[in-house]
């Protein structure tokens, strides 16, 4: 056992040696800048004998118990059989009162959060509960922003008026998107609305009577808010724009609650379980009578809307748009937050929202070390803990009897 | 410059253009068609192939012997290049696929995304944010065949994508292995049935299809002149829809439609606004896969599916 | 006893005067440290803090601090990061590069009563809102496109030009101008404009499909990146034609990248005056940062950061307004020459012509005297 682990260690070591040196050793000049080279070579060898210790040490233990839960399921099991007027309270409580404490910097970054959540709940309709994988959903977010900003700055639409128009134009956008998709496989897929989501950045950025093409919009109102007065006597509507941080991050607020309230009510109703059952079998959902396409367009007409709603809402706070404020590694951004928060979890999600954006900010002294560990991060999540942070809890089951019949299948 | 000179230059970029996205597509299908993923670090590999490739060849020309031994030289930064990549495949295989065989398609995914946005940060971190420049080992002389001008990197680089191509399908319909790959691609457990190393054949898979990237790679740096962290994306995308357009699993099909990608690109840009140039590449792909999803030269879906 | 006494009110005394005293000049970055544009937005950083090094001590001031914020040329993190310099009280933003993080950011910043020199966005519309406390070190588009329309025309008579640009804010509005400018002068006929998609490496369609229509001048609207490959093909495919670009191309890679191809490439850049300032700085920053060549860019970035600290140590003060009319007031010498303010921010700065020469970029005409250099 231990003979094997040092053999593999030598392997690795020798691996990450042929990797690592030349790739950071030769930069610019001809000669080998060893220092910086052999300094993360070493990092690298002692996490490699770092996990040959924790190895070995696991294997004098017993092995793990399969049918006990381990720790972190523990806590989220309990957390679970928390009346949720106990853990809701105190989070609004703590939204609310944030804008109070916090300085701008923090509540614009509260704001960008918010506006993350409000995606990745919507992405998670296709992709968590229909199970159909996006990668171009970020173009949703462009529609509504797009939509927003022309017809404020063309006709004149307050942000009311507009919303609607845009949640409208989203969905039909997301059914030209989904209609082609419907008997493709996964993979197949996600090429296929990657593909849209970069026609549609293109188009807004080639089309230029319309768009402004690379210029971009500028110059949209913020989202007013109306309440009446007695002036003069009369009644008289005032119109209020939100121009402050703190108003606007109420604003995204109230929409995400809304959003959260519609998800959550989806999750349970008829047309999520059968969204379920499309995302689980489809072939045997259909057979059941589920009407898989018309729910598959639905679940992207959703989506779409959600994204339209953020869209028009970021077009407002900035008062600008830009094409490549929607490439694809917004998606990407977007698709994270859904996978790692849990696929079809609300709180996971809300969770890993707040996590992939803030937390990148509070590091952002470190630049470019931040989007290196994110990677890192990333796929390390995926090989320990694909259910996401807080697994949904049919999603976990299922995660883990996956993984349970692999590790005890044929090898 | 008349028509038909136009035309056969047209050709002439369409088909070295083509060449390129060929030889990445190859990495994506081999690997799509063994494990069945969608390998996103494979851009962020054919970019480490392009760092090498420039790493030796500056080294080369420093000791002087791109004068003296100049198809030495050439074949050192191939080899080498295409050695580090292969691995690089295979450790990326080893850490961030293999514990995900079995788990569900979008975790497998979202590993491989992750592993490309580590090494394309990775690579930013090592080797600079700015340009690399190749050195000119080729000259800016062209042949001129009638009328069109083909400068000499362009004649090597088209003829080593070809032998390499073609290799790759003696080697896989030929050789041992090569049926090996075929048969796990096919259909794993029985492959496995019948006594073949899965293991081993997947590493493998992975040694190959970066290679071919990371010749790619080189020869990008050796006509485009200069590497840079963040070029794999485009090729990649490219690259991808070449795959798929020809059939993903299928390695003529793979080179099909690298060469029909490059040609609708360069079509488009040669008689069409070429704004819209990069739209246009993505339409095609939407509709090869919404009229005819198995690709050009792939497996109907049927087959695939028992 | 009494000494004792005097000594510990002078201490005490020296303390307070000191703290009193101890003023604080904070100088925000906004640039995009990374993404693509990551080498322009390091030159900016760097440029600004070998200024703040070269001009500390800043006289009434005890401590210059340099607050470096990514921009990465997306308008969200823009004004993230502007904000959050904002909440570290910075008193002047050197920032941003990208027009599309400029634009963003602008409000906020304005809003706040800071000070924002831009030495990378060049779109018309940044200087055009009345903003009183935003300069600009480059010269604006249509500045550059007049340049370049006025060297084509008047100094080498030609007559068709061909535009390519890759459909960027920058790249765009400078195409748009030179159509403009050429429309508006009447000797020189647009015969064709090309777009490429940038981070694209293959354009030899669009040049083969120049090169059939054979225009006199073949004007490169590209980044650098994009720029150096470009050369190298056209090169190959023996485009017949004068190749002219602009700034963004105006970087050490693109000579180093496109080796020989880029002999003879004309491109609109400032005037970059030889004097000893300027060659101060080129060492100063080369040993500072290890590096042989030095980006366009920091030299604006080093000329705003250099105006902010000399007017602020002008009028000793931090508030936007005074040192806004510090600014604008005063004429500085600059190393990318002299720097004089027009009441919207921009400078009265003129491109000349440069020309590569040598594996150098050799200065070669200037449009407003319309003599040789």
């Amino acid at each position: 056992m231990l003979g094997q682990e040092i053999k593999k260690l030598v392997i690795y070591t020798i691996f990450l040696a042929i990797i690592i040196l030349p790739m950071l050793g030769f930069t610019g000049g001809a000669e080998f800048q060893a220092e910086r080279a052999f300094l993360v070579f070493g990092i690298g060898v002692a996490l490699l004998v770092l996990n040959l210790i924790v190895k070995v040490i696991r294997s004098h233990r017993p092995p793990p118990d399969h049918d006990k839960p381990s720790l972190p399921e523990r806590i989220g099991d309990r957390l679970h059989r928390i009346p949720k007027i106990f853990t809701l309270g105190p989070l609004l409580l703590a939204a609310g009162t944030f804008p109070l404490v916090a300085n701008n910097y923090m509540i614009d970054v509260g704001i960008t959060c918010l506006i993350y959540v409000c995606l990745g709940l919507g992405l998670n309709i296709v992709v968590g509960l229909c199970g159909l994988l996006d990668l171009g959903y970020i173009a949703f977010y462009a529609v509504g922003a797009y939509s927003y900003s022309l017809l404020n700055l063309t006709y004149g639409f307050s942000f009311w008026a507009a919303l609607p128009i845009g949640v409208v134009l989203g969905m039909i956008c997301g059914c030209i998107i989904g209609y082609p998709t419907l008997k493709m496989r996964g993979d197949y897929l996600a090429i296929v609305t990657l593909g849209f989501g970069e026609i549609i950045r293109l188009v807004l950025n080639n089309w230029d009577d319309l768009t402004a093409g690379p210029n971009g919009l500028f110059g949209m109102k913020r989202p007013p808010l109306y309440y009446p007065t007695i002036e003069d006597g009369g009644l008289d509507m005032v119109t209020y724009y939100l121009t402050s941080l703190p108003g606007l991050f109420y604003f995204i607020l109230v929409i995400a609650i809304l959003i959260i309230i519609g998800v959550n009510r989806l999750d349970k109703s008829r047309i999520g379980r059968a969204w379920i059952a499309i995302r689980e079998d489809e072939v045997a959902a259909e057979l059941s009578g589920v009407p898989t396409t018309w729910l598959k367009l639905l679940a992207y007409a959703m989506g779409a809307g959600f994204a339209s709603v953020a869209g028009a809402f970021f077009a407002a706070k900035l008062s600008y748009v830009n094409p490549n404020f929607f490439l694809f590694m917004e998606s990407c951004i977007v698709l994270s937050i859904v996978v790692l928060g849990g696929i079809g979890s609300i709180p996971g999600i809300i969770i890993a929202g707040f996590i992939l954006i803030a937390v990148p900010e509070v590091f952002r002294e470190l630049e470019a070390f931040r989007m290196l560990a994110f990677g890192a991060i990333m796929t390390t999540m995926m090989i320990i803990r694909p259910e996401g942070l807080i697994p949904a809890s049919r999603k976990k089951r299922e995660f883990h009897r996956q993984r349970d019949e692999a590790e005890r299948g044929p090898q | 410059m008349d028509f038909s000179a136009f035309i056969l230059q047209q050709m002439v970029n369409a088909l070295f253009l083509g060449s390129i996205y060929a030889l990445i597509a190859l990495g994506y299908t081999m690997v799509y068609g063994i494990i069945e993923l969608i390998n996103f670090a494979h851009g962020e590999l054919f970019t480490a192939g392009a760092f090498i490739g420039v790493i030796v060849l500056s080294g080369l020309q420093q000791i002087g012997w791109v004068e003296t031994h100049f198809v030495l030289t050439l074949f050192i930064v191939f080899g080498l290049a295409m050695a580090y990549v292969a691995v690089l495949g295979v450790a990326l295989e080893h850490v961030a696929y293999r514990p995900l065989r079995n788990a569900s398609r979008l975790s497998a995914l979202l590993s491989a995304l992750g592993m490309s946005i580590f090494l394309s940060n990775g690579m930013m971190l090592s080797q600079g944010v700015s340009d690399r420049a190749y050195p000119q080992v080729f000259g800016l002389e062209s042949i001129d065949f009638f009328g069109a001008m083909i400068s000499h990197s362009q004649v090597f680089i088209i003829l080593l994508a070809f032998v390499l191509m073609v290799g790759l399908q003696f080697f896989v319909h030929r050789t041992r292995l090569g049926k090996a790959m075929r048969a796990t691609a096919q259909n794993r457990t029985i492959a496995r049935m019948l006594g073949i190393n899965i293991d081993q054949t997947i590493r493998i898979t992975f040694m190959i299809g970066p290679a071919l990237g990371a010749a790619a790679g080189v020869m990008v740096g050796l006509y485009y002149g200069a590497v840079r962290f963040d070029m794999g994306f485009i090729f990649m995308i490219k690259a991808f829809a070449a795959a798929i357009l020809g059939g993903i699993g299928s390695i003529p099909g793979a080179v099909l439609g690298g060469l029909i990608i490059g040609g609708i690109e360069v079509a488009w840009a040669a008689f069409l606004p070429s704004a819209w140039k990069d739209v246009t590449t993505f339409t095609v792909l939407i509709l090869v896969l919404y009229l005819k999803p198995s690709g050009l030269l792939g497996e109907s879906e049927a087959d695939l599916r028992v | 006893m009494k000494k004792l006494a005097l000594l510990t009110l002078s201490l005490v005394l020296a303390l307070g005067i000191g703290t009193a005293a101890g003023k604080e000049l904070k100088i925000g970055t906004l640039s995009p440290l990374t993404g693509p544009y990551a080498q322009d937005g390091t030159d900016i950083k760097q440029g600004v803090i070998t200024a703040v090094d070269a001009f500390s001590p800043v006289k009434g001031f005890d401590n210059v601090e340099v607050l470096p914020g990514d921009s990465a040329c997306d308008g969200g993190k823009a004004t993230m990061a502007a904000n959050k310099l904002i909440n570290s009280g910075v008193d002047v933003v050197v920032g941003a590069y990208c027009s599309s993080a400029t634009e963003p950011a602008q409000i906020p910043l304005m809003d706040a009563g800071v000070v924002q020199i831009t030495p990378g966005s060049t779109a018309e519309r940044l200087t055009h809102k009345g903003y009183d406390h935003f300069f600009r070190m480059p010269p604006r588009d249509d500045v550059q496109a007049w340049s370049t329309v006025e060297f084509l025309t008047k100094k080498q008579g030609v007559k068709t030009i061909a535009l390519i640009d890759d459909k960027q804010t920058y790249t765009a509005g400078l195409t748009e101008n030179i159509r403009k400018f050429a429309e508006d002068n009447g000797n020189l006929e647009i015969v064709a404009h090309e777009h490429i998609t940038p981070g694209d490496s293959d354009f030899t369609a669009v040049l083969t499909k120049l090169k059939r229509i054979s225009p006199d001048v073949i004007y490169m609207a590209v980044y650098q990146p994009e720029g150096s490959k470009m050369i190298q093909q056209a090169r190959k495919l023996d485009v017949d034609a004068t190749f002219m670009t602009e700034d963004a191309v105006f970087h050490p890679k693109f000579l180093e990248v496109a080796g020989s191809a880029a002999e003879g490439v004309y491109l609109t850049f400032a005037k970059a005056p030889e004097t000893p300032e300027r060659k101060a700085f080129e060492e100063m920053y080369k040993k500072k940062w290890n590096v042989d060549s030095i980006g366009s860019y920091a030299y604006y970035a080093y000329d705003a950061a250099m105006v902010a600290l000399k007017a602020a140590e002008k009028c000793g003060c931090t508030d936007a307004e005074t040192l806004s009319k510090t600014i604008r007031g005063t004429t500085w010498e600059g190393v990318s020459g002299e720097i004089k303010f027009d009441e919207k921010g921009d400078r009265e700065l003129a491109h000349i012509i440069w020309v590569v020469k040598d594996n150098q970029f050799v200065p070669y005409w200037d449009p407003i005297t319309g003599k040789d250099l």
